[in-house]
C-alpha cells in the first residue's frame, strides 16, 4: 500500500493486465522481426513506446527492478531509432530483447502470485548498457557528428535564452515598479527549470522587462538543480498593482515559497546578467524534434491487440464481474423453470400464461445468448504465444521450423482457453520434440528441410476443434502397440483396434516410448497430463497418423459448459439429463426385440442396424428402476464414434440445463458430466454421453 | 427439525469472529456418543432434506443436496463410523462444514449443544486400537462428568482412506 | 465540481489519474487513447480541465494541445510527461499547457496540479 492511500489492488489488475498485453505485442514484433531479418521502423517505434509504457507504470507502481530494465531498453530502442542508418545485429538484439521480456514476464507472474518482484535484472541491463555504448562507438566511427543521444534536448550544443516579448517596449517609466521575487518550488515537482519558465511565462503580460537566475532554464540541466537549491530569481518592472502582480505569480503550481520584495535597483548579479545577453533564434524545424513523428510506418498488422488505442468501441471488463453476470443468467434460467414447470400448475390448461411463458423463455434464451458471446474470446492470444515457444526450441535442438497458424479468430468461453496454453505448450515441444525430425533426415526422405508445424482452430457443431499437425515422421502402430502390450493395457484381439485406438495409448500415465528422455518431453509424465487437462474442460483429444508422413493431434472442446439443452429422463428415484445434442431419437421396445449374448450385452436392430443396449440402472446401479423392456424407454445416443441405445424408466420433459459441477470432493464418475437443480428444486445428474459410451464399450 | 432456541443460539455463535470461536465446540450424538467439533468449520445445520444419490460414492457419502443452489455433499457420520445405519427421522440434522473451501453437510443422528471446553479440559486420545473411527478423534473434551469425543474435521473428510476407496470403486 | 478528460494511451495511467481525480472531488467525464481522438472528446464534452500525456501514437500530445486550443483559447490542459521530455513540455507551455506533471506521480502531486485551474 503506498502512503497516499489508493488502493492498489485494480491499479495492480490494470497494471498486470495491460502489462502482460504488452509484453505478448512486444514478443510477436521481435519474433516477426528476427525472421524478417530486419528491424523496420514501425517496429522499432512500436518496441520503443512498449518500453516506454513499462518504464512509466513500472514507476508508478513502485516496481523499480521492472522499471529500470524497461527503461534501459527503451534507451537503447530510442538510439536505434534516432539513428535509423546504424548497424544492427539482429540476433543479439533480438536475444536482448527477449531476456527483457523473459525477466518482465517472470517478476509479473511473481507478482501475480503475491511475491515480491524482488529479481535484480542488473546483469540484463548491464548487457544492454554494453550494447548501447558498442553502438553508440560505432556510429561515431561511421560518421562524423556525433549520435543523437539522450532522450531529451536533441541539440544540446548551443546554449541559448529564450526572451519573452514585452507588451510595451523596455522604458524607464515613473509608473513602473521594479521588483525582485524568489520562488521554491515543492520538494518532487520535478522539472524545475521548466516551471519557472512557466512563471515567467505567466508575467509576461504584465511586465516591461524581465530578469532571471539562473538565466537559461531550458536546455542547462543543472538549473533545475540551481532552482531547486537557491530558488529561482526573477527581477522585472512593471506598472501593474502588487495584488496583480501576487495573483499572476500564485498561479503557479507547486508553489513552495515565494518572496516578493519592491526594490529600487535591480541586484548585482541581474545587472550582469543584462549586459552579457546573447540572443539567439530557435529555427531548428518542428519535424526534428519530434523523431517519432506520425509519418514513420506503424504496424500494419491488423491484429486488435498491437492497437488497443485504435479501438475505440472496446471496453475491458473484469472477469470476475463476467462470471456474476453468467451466474445469474444461469439462475434465472433455473427460476424461469421453475416458474413455468411448477408443479401447484401441473395439468392446468393455461393458454395466455404458456404464452407469456414461451415469451419469457425466449428472451432468457436471447440473454442467455448474448452472455455467452460476452465471455467468448479469440484463440488467437493462446496461439500467439506458441511462436516463442517454437522459436525457443527451433534455437534449442537446431531444427527450422515454421509455425502456421490457422482460424485464430475461432472463439472459446474465457475460462476454457486459460487451461488452453500449457497443453497446446505441451503438444508443440512434443511435435519439434519427437514428431520432427532433423534436417538430414527430412532431406533424405525428400521433405523440405524446414518442418512445418499447423495449429488449426475450427467450430464443428457446439464444440471448438483444435489441431496440431506436423509434417515429421509420425507415429508407429506397432511399437505402440507393443508398448502398451508389455503393459498390459491391452484389452481387446490386436486385429480389432483401430489406429485411432492404438495411437490414444499414448495418452495414458508414464507411457513412453521414446529411449531418450530429452529436456522437454520423452519423461511420459505429459500427454496424460495434457488429456488430464483437456478433460477437466470437458474436452478430449484423438489421434492420427501416417507413419512418415506426420501426426495430427485433435483436441475437441465444448463451445461452452455452462447452458445445455437437455431431455430429463427418470431412473428409479434418480433423475438424469441427458444433452439433446446426443439425442437421435427415442422410441420404446417390446422385451423380445432385445437379442443378448451370452457375456450380458443386449443389442437391439433398428432398421437393420445394429446398437448396444445400456441399462442405465445397471451402469449406475440404481434400485427399484423399470427393468422390464416394455415399461421403459429407449433413447438412441450418439458421440462421433459410438451409437447406443439407454434404457430409462420414462421421459420426463425436455428443459435447459444450467450445468453445475458436482463437487470436487467427489470423486468424478466417468459418465457424469455434471448435475443441475431442477424447477422442483430437486437434483438431476447429467450424463456425459462421451462417457457413457468410453466406460461401456470399450 | 432444528429447534428456534438452536437456530438463535446458533446464529449467535457462526457470526462473531473467529478468535472468540476458538474453544467452542458443536456437540451432537451418534447413538450413545456425544461428538463435536469446533464450531469455527460450522457455517450452518438445516433438518434433513432430499438426498439425491450418485453413483459410485463410498458408502457414507450419501449423495448431494441443494442447499439455496449451490450443491454439497453430504455424509452419513454414523457410517463414516461404521455404526449401523438409523432411519433419518425430524430430528435427524445436517451440520454444514467449511473446511478450505471444501463444504460438506454431515448427516447426525441430533445436534446437541455448544460447549465451551477451554484446552486445559482436553486431553489427547487413548492410543487404543480398537474403533474405526478413533483416528478422526483429535481429542477427549471433559465437561463436567461427561465426555464429549472432539473430532478431527480435516481428517474426517481428507483421510488417505478416502482416496483409496475411490480408487477401488 | 470541475469535469476532467483524461488523454493516455495506456489503459493503466488512465485508470490511475481517474482512480486519484475521483477521490479528490473531480469529475472524469470521459477518455481517450490518442491526440486525435482526444480532440474529438473535446469538442464533445467540453471539459473544464484536460490531462494530456505527452508521447501517444497517431497524434501526440503537443500537437493535440495546439488543436484544443485553436478550438478553445481558454482550455486548461495539464500535460502528462516522463523524464527527459523538457523540450516538449516547453513547447507544450508555450502553446499553452497551464502546467505539468512528470510520471511517476503521486496522488498529492495530481491534486496540485489541478487544484490551482
Amino acid at each position: 500500500m503506498s502512503e497516499d492511500g489508493i488502493s492498489k489492488e485494480p491499479m495492480l489488475e490494470m497494471y498486470l493486465f495491460e502489462g502482460n498485453q504488452l509484453v505478448e505485442q512486444l514478443e510477436d514484433i521481435i519474433i516477426k522481426c528476427e525472421k524478417d531479418k530486419r528491424f523496420e521502423m514501425g517496429a522499432i517505434n512500436e518496441i520503443f513506446r512498449i518500453m516506454h509504457t513499462v518504464k512509466g507504470s513500472s514507476a508508478m507502481m513502485m516496481f523499480n527492478h521492472i522499471g529500470s530494465v524497461a527503461h534501459s531498453m527503451e534507451d537503447l530502442f530510442f538510439f536505434i531509432r534516432a539513428n535509423q542508418n546504424i548497424q544492427l545485429n539482429f540476433a543479439r538484439l533480438s536475444d536482448l530483447v527477449l531476456s527483457g521480456i523473459d525477466f518482465i514476464k517472470a517478476e509479473m507472474h511473481k507478482i501475480e502470485q503475491g511475491h515480491a518482484a524482488d529479481g535484480l535484472g542488473d546483469d540484463l541491463i548491464d548487457e544492454i548498457k554494453t550494447l548501447l555504448t558498442q553502438m553508440k562507438k560505432s556510429y561515431e566511427d561511421q560518421h562524423a557528428t556525433p549520435a543523437v543521444v539522450s532522450n531529451s534536448s536533441p541539440d544540446g550544443t548551443k546554449t541559448k535564452y529564450y526572451i519573452s516579448s514585452y507588451k510595451t517596449p523596455p522604458e524607464e517609466n515613473a509608473a513602473n515598479i521594479k521588483y525582485c521575487v524568489r520562488v521554491f518550488f515543492d520538494e518532487d515537482c520535478q522539472m524545475e527549470n521548466i516551471r519557472a519558465y512557466m512563471v515567467v511565462n505567466n508575467l509576461q503580460d504584465i511586465v516591461n522587462e524581465l530578469y532571471h537566475i539562473p538565466a537559461d532554464m531550458i536546455d542547462n540541466e543543472q538549473s533545475a538543480d540551481i532552482i531547486r537549491d537557491n530558488g529561482f530569481l526573477i527581477c522585472f518592472s512593471t506598472a501593474v498593482s502588487y495584488a496583480e502582480v501576487e495573483s499572476a505569480l500564485n498561479q503557479t503550481a507547486f508553489l513552495r515559497k515565494m518572496d516578493i520584495n519592491q526594490v529600487d535597483h535591480y541586484p548585482a548579479e541581474i545587472t550582469a546578467l543584462h549586459r552579457k545577453r546573447e540572443i539567439v533564434l530557435e529555427d531548428t524545424p518542428e519535424a526534428d524534434r519530434y523523431p517519432q513523428s506520425e509519418n514513420l510506418e506503424t504496424s500494419k498488422e491488423g491484429d486488435p491487440r498491437t492497437s488497443n488505442n485504435r479501438q475505440q468501441n472496446i471496453i475491458s471488463v473484469s472477469v470476475a464481474k463476467l462470471d456474476m453476470l453468467m451466474d445469474i443468467v444461469g439462475e434465472i434460467v433455473i427460476s424461469e423453470a421453475m416458474v413455468t414447470k411448477n408443479p401447484d400448475l401441473a395439468g392446468l390448461q393455461l393458454e395466455g400464461f404458456s404464452k407469456a411463458a414461451r415469451q419469457l423463455r425466449k428472451l432468457t434464451d436471447e440473454l442467455q445468448d448474448i452472455v455467452m458471446s460476452i465471455r467468448m474470446v479469440p484463440v488467437s492470444m493462446v496461439f500467439h504465444k506458441m511462436n516463442r515457444i517454437v522459436r525457443d526450441m527451433s534455437k534449442r535442438l537446431a531444427k527450422e521450423v515454421d509455425l502456421e497458424i490457422i482460424g485464430e479468430t475461432t472463439e472459446v468461453d474465457k475460462n476454457i482457453i486459460d487451461h488452453l496454453s500449457d497443453p497446446l505448450m505441451h503438444l508443440i515441444r512434443n511435435a519439434m520434440d519427437h514428431g520432427l525430425e532433423c534436417k538430414e533426415e527430412r532431406m533424405g526422405t525428400g521433405k523440405p528441410s524446414i518442418g512445418k508445424i499447423t495449429l488449426e482452430a475450427k467450430n464443428a457443431g457446439g464444440d471448438v476443434v483444435i489441431i496440431v499437425r506436423d509434417d515429421g515422421k509420425g507415429l508407429n502402430r506397432d511399437k505402440i502397440l507393443n508398448k502398451a502390450r508389455q503393459r498390459g493395457l491391452v484389452h481387446k484381439p490386436e486385429h480389432e483396434l483401430t489406429d485411432k485406438e492404438v495411437f490414444s495409448y499414448i495418452l495414458l500415465a508414464g507411457f513412453s516410448t521414446n529411449e531418450e528422455v530429452t529436456e522437454f518431453s520423452g519423461r511420459g509424465v505429459g500427454m496424460d497430463v495434457v488429456t488430464k487437462n483437456i478433460e477437466k474442460i470437458g474436452g478430449s483429444i484423438a489421434i492420427e497418423s501416417a507413419f512418415g508422413k506426420g501426426t495430427e493431434i485433435f483436441v475437441k472442446i465444448p463451445l461452452t459448459l455452462a447452458i445445455i439443452d437437455g431431455i430429463e429422463v427418470s431412473v428409479g428415484k434418480s433423475r438424469y439429463t441427458i444433452p439433446t445434442i446426443s439425442i437421435r431419437e427415442s422410441f420404446r421396445i417390446d422385451e423380445k426385440d432385445v437379442i443378448s449374448d451370452g457375456d450380458g450385452n443386449e443389442l437391439i436392430m433398428i432398421r437393420g442396424q445394429c446398437y448396444p443396449v445400456l441399462r442405465i440402472h445397471r451402469i449406475f446401479n440404481i434400485k427399484n428402476a423399470v427393468t422390464t423392456i416394455s415399461d421403459g424407454i429407449m433413447v438412441m445416443i450418439e458421440s462421433d464414434s459410438k451409437t447406443a441405445c439407454l434404457f430409462v424408466d420414462k421421459l420426463v420433459g425436455e428443459q435447459q440445463v444450467v450445468v453445475k459441477a458436482l463437487p470436487r470432493y467427489l470423486k468424478k464418475v466417468q459418465g457424469i458430466a455434471g448435475c443441475t437443480i431442477l424447477g422442483d428444486g430437486g437434483i438431476s445428474l447429467i450424463l456425459d454421453i462421451n462417457g457413457i459410451l468410453e466406460r461401456q464399450l470399450s | 427439525m432444528v429447534t428456534t432456541k438452536m437456530a438463535e443460539v446458533l446464529s449467535d455463535y457462526v457470526e462473531t469472529a473467529e478468535d472468540t470461536q476458538r474453544g467452542k465446540f458443536l456437540t451432537f450424538s451418534i447413538g450413545k456418543e456425544v461428538y463435536g467439533f469446533e464450531i469455527k468449520y460450522v457455517t450452518e445445520i438445516i433438518g434433513i432434506q432430499e438426498i439425491t444419490e450418485v453413483p459410485e460414492l463410498p458408502n457414507y457419502v450419501k449423495g448431494i443436496i441443494n442447499l439455496r443452489g449451490k450443491i454439497i455433499p453430504v455424509m452419513d457420520v454414523r457410517l463414516r463410523f461404521k455404526k449401523e445405519a438409523r432411519e433419518y427421522n425430524d430430528r435427524t440434522c445436517i451440520v454444514v462444514i467449511d473446511i478450505r473451501d471444501i463444504s460438506i453437510g454431515l448427516i447426525v443422528d441430533h445436534v446437541a449443544e455448544v460447549l465451551v471446553i477451554p484446552s486445559e479440559n482436553i486431553v489427547p486420545p487413548p492410543a487404543v486400537k480398537t474403533g474405526f473411527h478413533n483416528r478422526y478423534i483429535k481429542g477427549i473434551g471433559k465437561v463436567g462428568t461427561a465426555v464429549k469425543l472432539l473430532l478431527d474435521c480435516d481428517k474426517l473428510l481428507n483421510d488417505e482412506e478416502i482416496d483409496t476407496i475411490n480408487k477401488t470403486v | 465540481m470541475k469535469s476532467v478528460l483524461i488523454v493516455d494511451d495506456t489503459m493503466f495511467m488512465r485508470l490511475s489519474l481517474k482512480t486519484m481525480l475521483e477521490k479528490n472531488s473531480f469529475q472524469v467525464i470521459g477518455e481517450a487513447g490518442n491526440g486525435a481522438e482526444a480532440v474529438e472528446k473535446y469538442k464533445e464534452l467540453k471539459p473544464d480541465i484536460v490531462t494530456m500525456d505527452i508521447t501517444m501514437p497517431e497524434v501526440d500530445g503537443v500537437t493535440a494541445l495546439k488543436q484544443i486550443r485553436e478550438i478553445d483559447g481558454k482550455a486548461k490542459v495539464v500535460m502528462v510527461s516522463a523524464m527527459g521530455q523538457e523540450v516538449m513540455i516547453r513547447d507544450a507551455v508555450m502553446a499553452g499547457a497551464k502546467n505539468f506533471i512528470v510520471k511517476p506521480f503521486t496522488e498529492d502531486i495530481v491534486i496540485k496540479a489541478l487544484s490551482k485551474l
